[in-house]
């Protein structure tokens, strides 16, 4: 990929979160790439920081956050270069959902009930001067055909009037109303049925590829991750432990932790499986391990991984990944995954 | 099957008062669970699993129809015999937030049902007993557990207090309802088998509630899944067979919908499209085979026309509701329609 087609750069990005006890490390000197046209997937454990660090992405942290260090830089269409983290609230405000959008998991929650989908447009298209309300009705239901519904229908319905999937297109065309270069998706498909999830998935890609926008998801689901992502990252404990192109994570993984995922999760492909479980917890982020904060449950640490926090190198070009026994643990994978 | 079973559902309906509208959740389910068994109900929300697990548990009371625990309806135990039946029958919630009380130390929690059912006599063996059922869950050293409030505990940590609890009356089966779904992926797996160990260990049958069609196969194999559509069962069978050939379109459509963790696999993988993406409304389950309006297969005449019961199909080793297999009705049609392209 081109150097210039960075929509957005992330560089040594920490967030703190202020607690009793000390400050809490949910992200940690996280630095990424996110391209245009890239749907870039975020995968871990609960508690891993990947919802803070899209919340950074936004600026749309809680009040007890802090970020004590980091640089986010977004690229507009006209080449302008934005530094997110100074950015005034009156910018901000034409940053958000224009230029980066947000949708948020649980359908049911985000939509408001007493008001009808149309109005909910009419709101957004409004406070983020879009114009006459001809022209949101327009752009609403074009975006409506694309996610595959009833445009008419949908435009004057109530959310209670909708299933869980029809809602979830909703908001998703709701996020894209005005045209954002990235979007970004919070647990996309959980919490909804297998069915409707294909229909999510099927309409999501669809639409990217028609619009052309740049996708970052989080996802506890590493299916969705491997359907949908062009890069993946696991992160741990607040970190990117490794990140690279889809297949090479999924058939060559390098981190310990990548790979203790892939093993622990079930297929319905395979015959009989042997499925093995990552031992022990996530750590206490207020008083975060010394060294890789994986090595506790790491069947590959040795002694210098709980000395020496392990820097993120490249395996290529495209596959980074923070693990002084990558040898080892690529060799194991060669063993276990047939690609 | 020769040995007696444990728990038989015959033709059994539940319906729901919403309003004035009854709602038929469950609709002649017939199930039969053996001793020590372990048998997965699988569906999308509102299919009737956690109804039917409920139902089993002896937790709600079905509408019509019989529910047999070791032969005899469950109505007909009284007394004694009634608490031994309802000790023998227990459920793990999914949520282990929710089902237990914070106010309570683990060894509290595990002590209430032990006492309460006279499962053991003396302080001295109470403890021994504690010790013995966190052992058995994997949270070792029981020492270090026992004086700890659920909120210290992960959640991995608080299903397996749920279920040592569940094991504190020595039950013969036991319900899990979606008991895995709210818990990391990288422990679900260590969950499983220690349920799988304690299944052999104790010789309980275990009923596994999912939407994880994945998380089925794998907790399943080798036993029997059940698959559920809007309050019916559509497909029953070993596990290998249903997953591995499906024979009701509903089940194949799910297994060519569920994404995998295989990125080249997953993108290939031919998809199933449906005539329609809605589900039915419960209070307006469509007439026939409930899955008609949306089975890529359907045979006008034939599958709206007839209610589906469970039979042998040829080919395939499992039951199926699905009248074309199972009677021959309009087969020509719908292999025909099954043999057309389908992919998405």
């Amino acid at each position: 990929m081109a150097q210039n087609d960075v929509v957005m750069s992330v560089r040594d990005l920490s967030v703190n979160y202020l607690t009793e006890r000390g400050p809490l490390q949910a992200v940690n000197r996280i630095s990424f790439e996110l391209h245009q046209g890239e749907t870039l997937a975020l995968m871990g454990e609960s508690g891993c920081g990947k919802s803070t660090l899209v919340m950074a992405l936004m600026r749309l942290l809680p009040s007890n956050a802090r970020v004590p260090n980091g640089e986010i830089h977004y690229t507009t269409r006209d080449g302008r270069v934005i530094d997110v983290l100074k950015m005034s609230k009156g910018k901000l405000r034409a940053f958000r959902w224009s230029e980066c959008a947000m949708v948020f998991q649980g359908a049911l929650n985000a939509l408001n009930p007493v008001i009808r989908v149309r109005d909910m447009f009419y709101d957004t298209g409004r406070a983020h001067g879009m114009g006459s309300k001809d022209a949101v009705r327009e752009r609403a239901l074009e975006l409506f055909r694309l996610v595959r519904l009833d445009p008419e229908r949908v435009f004057n319905a109530y959310p209670h009037e909708l299933s869980g999937g029809m809602r979830q297109r909703v908001l998703i065309a709701l996020g894209l109303l005005l045209d954002p270069q990235v979007v970004i998706l919070d647990e996309p498909t959980t919490a909804v049925d297998i069915l409707t999830q294909r229909t999510i998935i099927d309409v999501l890609m669809a639409i990217r590829d028609k619009l052309g926008f740049s996708i970052i998801f989080i996802s506890h689901d590493l299916a969705v991750a491997a359907e949908m992502a062009d890069t993946v990252a696991t992160m741990y404990a607040g970190e990117i432990v490794e990140i690279g192109p889809v297949n090479e994570m999924f058939y060559r993984p390098h981190h310990g932790y990548t790979l203790g995922l892939l093993e622990a999760i079930p297929s319905l492909a395979a015959e009989a499986e042997e499925l093995v479980s990552i031992p022990g917890s996530p750590p206490d982020l207020i008083e975060p391990p010394p060294g890789c904060k994986f090595h506790e449950r790491c069947p590959f640490a040795v002694e210098r991984c709980s000395r020496e926090v392990p820097p993120l190198v490249d395996v290529d070009e495209t596959h980074r990944v923070a693990c002084f026994e990558a040898d080892r643990v690529i060799a194991k994978a060669r063993e276990t995954i047939q690609a | 099957m020769s040995e007696q079973p444990l728990i038989e559902l015959r033709h059994v309906y539940r319906t729901f008062k919403q309003g004035r509208q009854l709602i038929p959740v469950l609709q002649d389910v017939n199930l039969t669970i053996a001793p020590n068994e372990i048998v997965c109900l699988v569906g999308e929300s509102g299919c009737g699993k956690t109804t039917t697990g409920k139902i089993i548990a002896g937790l709600l009371p079905q509408s019509e129809g019989e529910v047999l625990f070791q032969g005899r309806p469950l109505e007909s135990y009284r007394g004694k015999e009634r608490a031994a039946m309802r000790r023998a029958l227990q459920i793990v919630h999914q949520d282990p937030f929710a089902s237990l009380n914070p106010a309570h130390t683990i060894g509290q929690i595990l002590s209430f049902p032990l006492k309460h059912h006279k499962m053991v006599s003396g302080r001295a063996e109470l403890r021994r007993r504690i010790w013995e059922l966190l052992t058995l869950v994997d949270l070792t050293p029981p020492g270090d557990v026992v004086n700890k409030y659920p909120h210290q505990l992960s959640g991995g940590q608080r299903q397996r207090v749920s279920i040592a609890r569940a094991l504190t009356v020595q039950p013969k089966l036991i319900v899990a309802d979606e008991a895995v779904s709210m818990v990391d992926m990288s422990i679900r797996v260590s969950l499983l088998q220690m349920l799988h160990d304690l299944r052999d260990k104790l010789n309980v049958a275990i009923i596994f509630i999912t939407h994880d069609l994945a998380l089925a196969k794998y907790f399943a194999w080798g036993e029997r899944i059940a698959v559920m559509y809007l309050g019916r069962v559509v497909e029953i069978g070993p596990t290998e067979q249903v997953i591995g050939n499906s024979a009701h379109p509903y089940t194949r459509a799910l297994i060519s919908a569920v994404p995998e963790a295989d990125p080249i696999r997953t993108r290939s993988k031919q998809r199933m499209k449906l005539r329609s993406e809605d589900i039915p409304k419960l209070t307006e389950i469509p007439s026939g085979c409930a899955f008609h309006p949306r089975c890529p297969f359907f045979v006008p005449g034939v599958c709206d026309a007839r209610v589906p019961t469970l039979g042998a199909a040829e080919g395939y080793a499992q039951q199926v509701a699905c009248p074309p297999l199972t009677e021959g009705l309009g087969l020509r049609e719908y292999e025909a329609a099954a043999e057309a392209p389908v992919a998405g």
